[in-house]
């Protein structure tokens, strides 16, 4: 596998305090897309990686690409989330970065109806795949169902890139299972201030793993230094719940106001993330199923709604975080309906709670920094107090 | 279960329920009259606000005679009947608020609540139901219930699930996974597997025990029925349709909410013999039928009469819809051999369960078999299954069939998202291509 070292990328410095630097998504892909990697743009947000790494396929992950939304408003309507749209927008231009086709994990209603719009009527040059993930409580026949969807997906791929090797996919798994340890502890530290890492970095680190080669991720992780002894705590500790981190702005302004987000309820954050360490794989298949089944709950699966509360004030308790900003991407019904209770139950507990709405737009609005501010000087009175 | 209160939904079966219909009809003395545009009304209106009253008067006496279920439309209610569940079908209730243009209020209670104005107004209709007590239909029980499935839109699930929590009462959901291309029998067993294991927790709630045979005999009559309401629609082939595709979203409520009762059976079967006798007798629900039109997505409640009068004065007719269709599409997959599965094919593939593929492709069936003249599709902002999507199908039946089309932006039941110059303006220039287009 190829190191993001090796590319002729740039490089931006995300910390100070750390030595390490990030490549630049499109160049990344650019690069590693002119070696010859077979490249599935992927769209949000729960499907088996791993199996597509067995295959040798990398997935980058198609969640808010930058630029305007212009052909998409052709094929979609106004009161569709931004995320579909900008990823219409992204598959249109049927970029070069993208060779193996494209991959539609079952998310919302949205999403489900964009992959068949997209295969079936749109039409693109390249194979669209579609994976299903089980909606509701879970129990062991959902547990036999993931398993053959799995296989029935590892027998799609067979068809056009031949037997899958065991082995590559052990070695896949092993992988993941890395990487998933240490986001798990780094996760832990930010919550426990032994991470030197502002909001904007931290996010960044994060992210990264929408694109990077899962060796350059993982490798990228080995670097983060995990402190022995706590840092200086931030000014105010927040919890941030929603499908993607708040806008760079946003984190950058809550970076100079010194608030600190100890804890993430994110689709694109810790939802993808097991809840607590898995044993080694042995067994691939058995390995992927559990692994889904131990992710944190969440608005898209259609789980249990005290589950969902439970865990989050886990959360908040493990991170001592004061209050919960809610970032709420417009016209996400997954999230808006969950959002009422769960903001009902936070505030009668006496958190404080902030809603901002986006469109993903690059800017913040005087608007939403005068809450921020309000909101903020709220969490300090109670740091203080 | 209490004596009392079976005795006292006992009387009103018999006899509080009847009293009713004379009041109402003595209410109804002066009917509206007809615009000229429409040919004489069917008989069988009368008989349809009678069932329908009827059953959303017994509903307050259920309480501890039978249990209340609240339902979606696209769930596999037959396993419920079994146990003498009383049903009650929240988005048939919130159509109903929405055509007596109480949306915007209902769905205000919500909003004040919390709920997102961007949730589909079906659920915040509900949700401000709950939240109130308020609804047209004097007054509903609560469930002690919840059943819906993923089968039309994953949006029930969360709603469902908002209300669960709220009352506190147990959720079954039947999770239907989305066919992309078709089902898999990892698919089917999934399903059919789920349904099974329902039993014991309904068998808990309702304090009933499952017969496989009384199941049958369930499973047969709504298969019958759904076959009727399919036989209704292919007489709409008839030129002049005997009826019109509004009429029919009101003739839809059986199919969806009484659905394997004897009720609807009956219903239907004195629907298509009214329907068969306009047929033979060349009698259309427009005085001049001259353009005959499909409409694509739910109705827009609050509208219909507006729509129906606007077409209707055009000469134009409605004579099919894919939401109609919805309830006779798939039933020929039921096998009272094979419950388990063959409700897992019936279920599992509703159109809004089904890829745009599936869709495309009926539509230009309905269009050749119903000798369509034009399309109109309402896009509506509650409704993501419905509507994502078409923009392109319209594209695409435009150019292959050459059909006039037209998109109207607007919503189920929301009666504030309704934009009369937008709307006016675009259903004229439909109209007038449509014409230009069978005359040019
Ligand atoms: S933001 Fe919400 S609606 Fe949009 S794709 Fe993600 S889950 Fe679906
Ligand atoms: S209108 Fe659409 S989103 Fe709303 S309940 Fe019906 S199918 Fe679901």
């Amino acid at each position: 596998m190829l190191r993001f070292s090796k590319h002729e990328t740039t490089f931006n410095e995300i910390t100070k305090n750390m030595n390490i630097s990030i490549p630049d998504r499109s160049e990344y892909l650019k690069t590693l897309a002119q070696s010859g990697q077979k490249i599935m743009g992927v769209l949000p947000a729960l499907y088996p990686r791993e199996l597509l790494w067995a295959f040798d396929i990398h997935a980058t992950e198609i969640w808010d690409p930058p630029g305007e939304i212009l052909h998409a408003n052709a094929h979609l309507q106004t009161t569709i989330c931004p995320i579909v749209k900008k990823s219409l927008e992204f598959i249109l231009k049927e970029p070069d970065i993208i060779n193996a086709g494209y991959l539609f994990p079952h998310t919302c209603d949205s999403l489900q109806n964009l992959g068949t719009q997209v295969k079936d009527l749109i039409g693109v040059s390249l194979p669209v795949y579609t994976f299903y993930n089980p909606k509701g409580s879970f129990n062991k026949m959902t547990t036999k169902y993931y398993r053959d969807i799995l296989q029935n997906y590892q027998l799609t791929l067979e068809t056009i890139y031949g037997p899958l090797n065991p082995e590559k996919l052990l070695a896949a798994c092993v992988l993941s299972h890395k990487i998933d340890s240490y986001l798990l502890a780094i996760q832990q530290a930010r919550m426990t201030d032994h991470l030197a890492m502002n909001n904007l970095d931290y996010f960044k680190l994060m992210r990264a793993q929408e694109y990077l080669l899962p060796s350059d991720y993982l490798s990228l992780l080995e670097q983060v230094d995990i402190l022995d002894q706590p840092s200086e705590s931030p000014r105010a500790r927040l919890m941030v719940s929603g499908i993607l981190p708040p806008t760079s702005e946003i984190l950058r302004f809550l970076d100079e106001l010194g608030v600190g987000i100890v804890a993430d309820d994110l689709l694109a954050g810790s939802r993808r993330i097991p809840k607590f360490p898995m044993d080694t794989p042995v067994s691939p298949l058995d390995y992927l199923t559990d692994r889904f089944f131990v992710l944190p709950p969440c608005s898209t699966r259609g789980g249990d709604l005290d589950e969902r509360l439970h865990h989050l004030s886990k959360l908040m308790d493990a991170s001592q975080a004061q209050g919960m900003l809610f970032d709420m991407i417009k016209f996400c019904e997954p999230e808006l309906f969950d959002h009422r209770l769960l903001v009902k139950t936070l505030r009668e507990k006496n958190i404080p709670v902030l809603t901002l709405e986006t469109e993903l737009d690059s800017h913040i609005s005087g608007q939403d920094k005068t809450r921020i501010e309000a909101f903020t000087e709220i969490l300090f009175e109670m740091a203080s107090a | 279960m209490s004596i009392r209160a079976e005795l006292k939904y006992k009387i009103m079966k018999d006899y509080g329920a009847p009293a009713l219909m004379v009041l109402q009809d003595f209410k109804r003395r002066k009917p509206r009259p007809i615009p000229e545009a429409f040919g004489p009304p069917l008989e069988s209106n009368k008989r349809l606000k009678e069932i329908l009253s009827r059953h959303y008067f017994l509903s307050r006496y259920t309480p501890g005679v039978k249990k209340v279920a609240w339902v979606t439309s696209g769930a596999p209610v037959e396993l419920l009947r079994a146990f003498d569940f009383y049903t009650i079908y929240p988005e048939n209730h919130s159509a109903l608020v929405g055509a007596k243009k109480q949306g915007a209020d209902y769905c205000g209670i919500a909003e004040g609540s919390g709920f997102s104005q961007d949730l589909c107004s079906y659920a915040r209709i509900d949700l401000g139901h709950m939240l109130s007590g308020k609804t047209p239909a004097g007054k509903l029980p609560k469930p002690d219930l919840l059943f819906c499935s993923n089968n039309i839109c994953q949006t029930v699930l969360y709603w469902y699930k908002a209300i669960a929590h709220e009352l506190n009462i147990p959720l079954i959901h039947f999770d239907a996974p989305f066919v992309t291309t078709e089902q898999t029998e990892a698919d089917i067993n999934y399903m059919a597997q789920q349904l099974q294991d329902m039993i014991p927790i309904l068998e808990r709630v309702s304090g009933r025990i499952f017969y496989l045979n009384i199941f049958e005999d369930i499973l047969k009559r709504s298969m019958e029925t759904s076959k009727t309401w399919g036989a209704i629609l292919d007489a709409m082939k008839a030129q002049p349709a005997p009826m019109t595709i509004f009429d029919a979203f009101g003739h839809l409520a059986p199919i969806v909410s009484l659905r394997g009762l004897p009720v609807a059976q009956d219903y239907y079967h004195f629907l298509m013999d009214e329907i068969d006798t306009r047929v033979t007798q060349g009698i259309g629900a427009i005085s001049d039928e001259r353009y005959r039109l499909i409409w694509d997505n739910i109705a827009i409640w609050y509208k219909v009469r507006f729509l129906a009068t606007f077409f209707a004065e055009r000469k134009m007719n409605f004579v099919t819809a894919t939401y109609t269709n919805a309830w006779a599409e798939t039933t020929g997959y039921l096998d009272v051999k094979n419950p388990w599965t063959s409700m897992a094919k019936t279920y599992g593939q509703i159109i809004l369960n089904n890829n745009l593929k599936h869709r495309l492709d009926l539509m230009k069936k309905m269009i050749k078999t119903y000798s369509v003249d034009g399309m109109v599709m309402h896009s509506t902002r509650s409704c993501k299954p419905y509507s994502v999507g078409q923009f392109d199908l319209r594209k695409t039946i435009t150019a292959d069939l050459d059909l006039p089309a037209v998109i109207l932006d607007a919503d189920i039941a929301d009666e504030r998202v309704w934009s009369e110059q937008q709307i006016h303006t675009r259903l004229e220039a439909f109209c007038e291509t449509l014409e230009g287009s069978k005359h040019g």
